[in-house]
């Protein structure tokens, strides 16, 4: 019942969002064209790299393309997803117009950060799975990882909101979420790589301080080899101790919230 | 006896601010040395409201009208003392609570600005799990009342503030709230729209006995609307009573002009006692005086000079709100 409304809810959410995005034409098309372009510099440059190398690290350049649009399809649903709401949510703080959202009766972490979706990312969608799967019978998966793929892509995406999410709490006390904003894009590029391009010092604090190396990493090494299941596990520790830190912290960052006067 | 809907003991909030000096400099010594600044927007705030009621909040601006009405929703929470909303603390925003109270902020939107606000019903309709019977009854019945709606499918960012408002009233309304806070809704609206606000508040409340606290600028907002006024000034509650008791807050005086058909002498003895205000001419005296004063002065007026006609009203609330502005120890004489 509770999953039902706030499935409605969302629902709206998306339709909202939809009609909104497209009164403005260009600007949605523009968006599009953006996506598609980074998609291909990015996959065009990891080309170039191994057209000069045989091996980065322990992968070649198959391994190297799925890990990297593994990571494309998890920003690409970010983008859909969560992306506009974190910007948004730093001019609700500012402009107090988080007032009416903190007075909806849900979850509000639901509504300051689910409440816009980008269509322009969801048509592009397609392109990002027919890569994965593209460069997965390239790695020629097995059985097991092809099942687990789609669940790795939502723990993943997970995983990385839910870091974004402990991080956006803190404008309740900075108010300016531009700094945070930036600071949250900058682990957003780290984990766009593998762990081992890291140094040991580094990749130990990416990955189980602010756990950001394990969103790819933890699953595409298993999806490689499935033996190396321990950072899948660590994975999940670190999805159950986010949800709890960001419970807490969003009620004591509500409570600081002093709402911009009218 | 009815429990109260709003309970408030000894309410206060406090901001912390920092001065800004101006300029580049300014800006680099704030950077690094802030002197806070505490402001108490709200002190010891103590009232109840029964259901049913409504009341009004008046007070100048930064009086600490907003602050409430947003401890009152749970958008902030007090610093100190004690508040129930309907046996809750608003506060601990809970779901149940939120379900049965409205806000309507005339300075802040909560329609989505680039679609119509009937795509901004719709996903309230959601949010408060509202059927679709009631919803289109509820719709319907509004849009009708306010003049809408040809309205509701024209996007928001295109319409005038007055409709807005109005759609904004509807979409606060639709899930049937039983405690409803307006804060400020006929600000910047037209005369006409002002009205049509008003009346549709009023009608709304007889309809649905519902709890409304407003606040607003506009005593005639107050006088339409409130059988009981609250005045706040810097925080704290200076008066607490019917609009009636407020009208005599400067005593039982009334205001009387009286029209001469030609120019009088300001300094004739008969004056010199009273509390006059002439036009430029002297052809026309504004008096306020003491109601038991007011059938003997006027017969004296008639008999001795040459009155072509007077007229009596009760003093104005603005002129009394006015005058409590300019000098609030008014207040505090009256208080026992």
């Amino acid at each position: 019942m509770l999953l039902r409304k706030y499935w409605e809810v969302y629902k709206k959410f998306v339709s909202t969002s939809v009609a909104v995005e497209t009164s403005f034409r260009t600007s949605f098309i523009l968006l599009i064209i953006m996506d598609i372009f980074f998609f291909f510099s990015t996959i065009t440059s990891i080309r170039f790299i191994y057209d000069h190398v045989a091996t980065i690290g322990p992968w070649n350049k198959d391994q190297l393309l799925f890990f990297i649009t593994f990571m494309l399809m998890i920003d690409n649903l970010h983008m859909m997803i969560f992306s506009q709401s974190f910007w948004e949510f730093s001019a609700h703080l500012k402009t107090g117009s988080l007032d009416y959202i903190i007075l909806r009766p849900m979850n509000t972490i639901f509504s300051v950060f689910f409440r816009h979706f980008r269509a322009s990312s969801l048509i592009i969608t397609p392109l990002f799975i027919g890569h994965l799967i593209y460069y997965g019978i390239s790695l020629k998966l097995d059985y097991l990882a092809w099942v687990m793929i789609p669940l790795f892509v939502i723990l993943s995406l997970a995983l990385l909101v839910i870091l974004e999410f402990i991080l956006s709490t803190s404008m309740f006390w900075l108010t300016d979420g531009l700094g945070i904003n930036f600071l949250r894009m900058q682990f957003q590029q780290l984990a766009r790589w593998p762990n081992f391009i890291y140094q040991s010092l580094t990749r130990k604090v990416l990955s189980f301080v602010i756990p950001i190396l394990l969103i790819g990493s933890g699953p595409v090494h298993f999806l490689i080899d499935h033996t190396h299941y321990k950072l899948l596990l660590y994975m999940g520790v670190a999805v159950v101790a986010g949800l709890f830190i960001l419970a807490n912290l969003w009620k004591i960052g509500l409570r600081r919230y002093d709402s911009a006067s009218s | 006896m009815t429990a109260p809907l709003i309970q408030t003991q000894n309410l206060g909030k406090q901001f912390v601010s920092f001065k800004k000096l101006p300029g580049v400099m300014g800006s680099f010594t704030s950077f690094f040395k802030r002197n806070p600044i505490i402001k108490n927007a709200v002190e010891d705030f103590t009232f109840t409201v029964k259901a049913g009621e409504i009341v009004g909040l008046l007070g100048p601006n930064g009086a600490g009208k907003t602050t409430l009405m947003k401890m009152f929703t749970g958008i902030i929470v007090p610093s100190h003392g004690e508040l129930k909303i309907l046996g809750h603390n608003p506060w601990e925003r809970d779901k149940a609570l939120r379900k049965k109270m409205a806000l309507v902020m005339g300075q802040k939107s909560q329609l989505w600005w680039d679609i119509p606000a009937m795509d901004s019903f719709l996903l309230l309709q959601k949010y408060y799990e509202i059927s679709d019977e009631q919803f289109e009854e509820r719709i319907s019945k509004m849009s009708e009342l306010l003049g809408v709606k040809d309205l509701l499918h024209i996007h928001v960012r295109k319409l005038s503030l007055g409709e807005r408002m109005k759609m904004e009233l509807m979409a606060s309304l639709l899930h049937n709230p039983d405690v409803i806070f307006l804060d400020e809704p006929t600000i910047g609206l037209d005369l006409v729209a002002q009205e049509n606000i008003r009346h549709f508040i009023k009608q709304y409340h007889e309809e649905n006995q519902c709890c409304i606290i407003i606040t607003s600028h506009y005593m005639q907002d107050v006088q339409a609307l409130c059988d009981r006024l609250v005045l706040i000034f810097d925080g704290k509650k200076s008066f607490d009573g019917p609009i009636e008791e407020f009208e005599h807050i400067l005593g039982h005086e009334k205001s009387v002009t009286f029209n001469f058909s030609c120019p009088q002498d300001p300094k004739h003895s008969f004056f010199s006692s009273l509390n006059t205000k002439w036009n430029e001419e002297l052809t026309q005296l504004e008096l306020r005086i003491e109601e038991a004063r007011l059938r003997e002065v006027s017969a004296q007026m008639i008999q001795d000079f040459p009155v072509e006609d007077f007229q009596t009203e009760k003093l104005p609330i603005e002129r009394v709100m006015k005058e409590l502005m300019n000098n609030p120890d008014l207040l505090r004489k009256k208080s026992p």
